[in-house]
């Protein structure tokens, strides 16, 4: 740690996971080992398992034959939430003949299925003069997180690169650096990943995409 | 009209995939496989793949929840596993809000339109609103686009009554989808032009009809204002990013 | 089955459904359990049965279904401040506590980050520890944390900022 017993105000904001900027690297990488020492203390930590259902039920169904005698309610079994196979077949069929979007059912690892789909060329820019890498990641790579990478242009340093996209909303974000994710601050819209961070979202028409 | 040059390293990586064997008693083997394959635990994939086979027993659209999961998954260095889980439990309950503005009036709930209500819902369109644009669609995939344009305008800054509006009085006038996916294009260009969307919107209660970006409201001539003041929001960027298909 | 509808057929008789809310939050509150419980996993299973098994017996004024997971979060924290204070009253903190998965083959300076962790959450004031675990353990956004608590998000950063301080403070030298 730097030596300082407080953290500066700007490096509180960067650890609620909003963008700062003129933050010492040295103050950013503090930061994120104690982000990280802290979320592996929480990750090594045992958790309470499921004894604690089997538990909870037993006492419960006790309850249950107080009010009513002797009488058992096992009116649905545990296992009536999952899916038996023949089931979920059914459910795909009717899904398919009722005319719902055929790309998310079949298989995306088909190549003849994704050439059979149109795209749209679609831009994205982000302005990082400090980055040494920018990659964009979203729905459309199936958040892979890496594998899209951006070219810099060094003297104005902006990073930018064009995808093909399917018309129709994309959730994305770029990934500074393997490590920082940032929203698009040109995006048409912004979202909770329910994470503690923020998506972007664009809407892409089949003529491209215009934004702010 | 394939650009094939950025899709074919992404195909090389999914057709890795489909080589990584399904984890044992997996009930949705594309989501557990894929996860397994870049490094998942078995058991964090295998409840993931239960969530998602249950949310399909309830004919709940479930492509949603693959992405949150794998979005999951990319972020795992600032989310624990079980964040990731409860987030994927709290987007059935949203998909099932959605399904249930449709199905209490007897409307389609197939997946996109599900999908598409329930991202309504997240930006304040009331269950009238949805159901209108619903009724003002072609066809449910038309439905579904529909909602998820609206969600965007709303999102966008538009009160989400113009937003539904918008897309309504544009089906209800014949026009398709296609023309739809351009409403959040042309609402991003009138504010970067400095137009106010509380006038956008008005003018769309009032039966103005969105149009093209750069056009922004048909009919009444009410184009774009001319040339903004420094400081305006867009006025320093100007970063008007349009691409077309060739 | 999101949780107003599994509530509302438990309350219809189905009763066995409740076991998939236990499962649920105790897979999702469990860590924080723990956490709030210094480390101890049988403490924490302890305080999430006798939430969960409240939780039941009240079910019926559990008057917002779609409100349950704020709820059994309330009823949870609930049982881990009464379990601390037990564990005050019987028996002073004099040793650290560790997390059940540290052993003696990890390398010295991890068990000790790991140690130190544990010492400093211990030393924050309960609602700094609280408001802590729930962003950095549990990852959630303010947004959330504001829900489940019913506490304004400014309140909750400052929680979050001092905690943060303290921990700093804590862990000089050692993280």
């Amino acid at each position: 740690m730097t030596g300082r017993d407080r953290f500066h105000p700007d490096v509180q904001r960067y650890l609620d996971g909003e963008h700062v900027e003129g933050v010492a690297q040295r103050d950013i990488e503090e930061a994120d080992r104690f982000a990280k020492a802290v979320l592996e203390y929480g990750a090594s930590a045992e958790a309470p398992d499921a004894r604690v259902d089997a538990a909870v039920m037993e006492v419960v169904r006790a309850r249950v034959s107080q009010r009513e005698g002797s009488f058992w309610q096992w009116l649905v079994q545990p296992n009536l939430v999952r899916i038996r196979p023949a089931l979920m077949a059914a459910a795909s069929i009717a899904l398919v003949a009722s005319g719902a979007a055929l790309v998310s059912l079949l298989p995306r690892t088909s190549p003849t299925v994704a050439d059979a789909v149109p795209t749209v060329l679609v831009r994205f820019e982000l302005r990082a003069p400090e980055a040494m890498r920018v990659t964009v990641t979203g729905s459309f790579d199936q958040w892979s997180g890496d594998r899209v990478e951006l070219q810099q242009n060094t003297a104005t340093g902006v990073w930018s690169g064009t995808i093909p996209l399917t018309p129709g909303r994309h959730e994305y974000s770029f990934v500074i650096d393997g490590e920082r994710w940032l929203p698009d601050p040109m995006a048409h819209a912004q979202v909770d990943d329910g994470f503690g961070q923020v998506n972007s979202v664009i809407v892409v028409g089949p003529r491209g995409v215009v934004r702010s | 009209m394939m650009q094939r040059l950025h899709i074919l390293p992404m195909l090389g990586l999914l057709s890795v995939l489909t080589l990584a064997a399904a984890p044992a008693g997996a009930q949705e083997p594309g989501i557990a496989a894929q996860l397994v394959a870049r490094g998942a635990p078995a058991d964090f994939a295998d409840r993931v793949a239960q969530i998602v086979a249950s949310a399909r027993a309830e004919a709940l659209p479930t492509e949603p929840l693959e992405f949150k999961a794998q979005e999951g998954w990319a972020k795992r260095s600032r989310v624990p596993p079980e964040r990731v889980l409860a987030v994927l439990q709290q987007l059935v309950g949203r998909l099932e809000q959605g399904r249930d503005v449709l199905r209490d009036a007897g409307l389609d709930a197939s997946g996109p339109v599900v999908v598409g209500a329930a991202e309504a819902l997240g930006r304040s369109l009331t269950p009238e609103q949805i159901r209108d644009v619903v009724r003002s669609a072609p066809d449910p995939a038309a439905a579904g686009t529909g909602l998820t344009v609206a969600a965007s305008l709303a999102a966008q800054g538009l009160p989400a009554a113009a937003a539904a509006r918008a897309v309504s009085d544009a089906y209800r006038s014949g026009r398709g989808p296609e023309e739809i996916l351009e409403f959040p294009s042309t609402i991003a260009d009138a504010t970067a032009r400095g137009e106010r969307m509380v006038d956008i919107g008005q003018r769309i209660m009032q039966g103005g009809m969105l149009s093209s970006p750069g056009g922004s409201m048909g009919g009444a001539g009410t184009g774009g204002q001319g040339g903004r003041p420094p400081g305006m929001p867009g006025s320093k960027q100007g970063t008007k990013t349009q691409t077309n298909k060739p | 089955m999101g949780d107003a509808e599994l509530v509302r057929r438990v309350l219809a008789g189905e009763v066995e459904l409740y076991r998939v809310l236990v499962e649920r939050y105790r897979a999702e509150f469990g860590r924080y359990a723990t956490a709030l419980l210094g480390g101890d996993v049988d403490e924490a299973a302890d305080a999430l049965q006798e939430a969960f098994i409240k939780a039941y017996d009240s079910l019926a004024s559990c008057r917002q279904p779609d409100k349950f997971k704020a709820w059994v979060f309330r009823i949870v924290t609930n049982q881990c401040h009464n379990a601390r204070r037990r564990r005050r009253l019987h028996a002073p903190l004099e040793t650290i506590s560790t997390p059940a998965s540290e052993t003696a083959d990890e390398r010295l300076n991890t068990g000790e980050v790991k140690t130190a962790i544990g010492a400093a959450l211990e030393a924050l004031t309960e609602e700094q520890r609280i408001a802590f675990v729930m962003k950095h353990i549990d990852g959630r956004s303010y947004a959330e944390m504001a829900e489940l608590l019913n506490v304004g998000q400014d309140a909750l950063k400052m929680r979050v900022h001092r905690a943060r301080d303290e921990m700093k403070r804590r862990l000089e030298g050692v993280v």
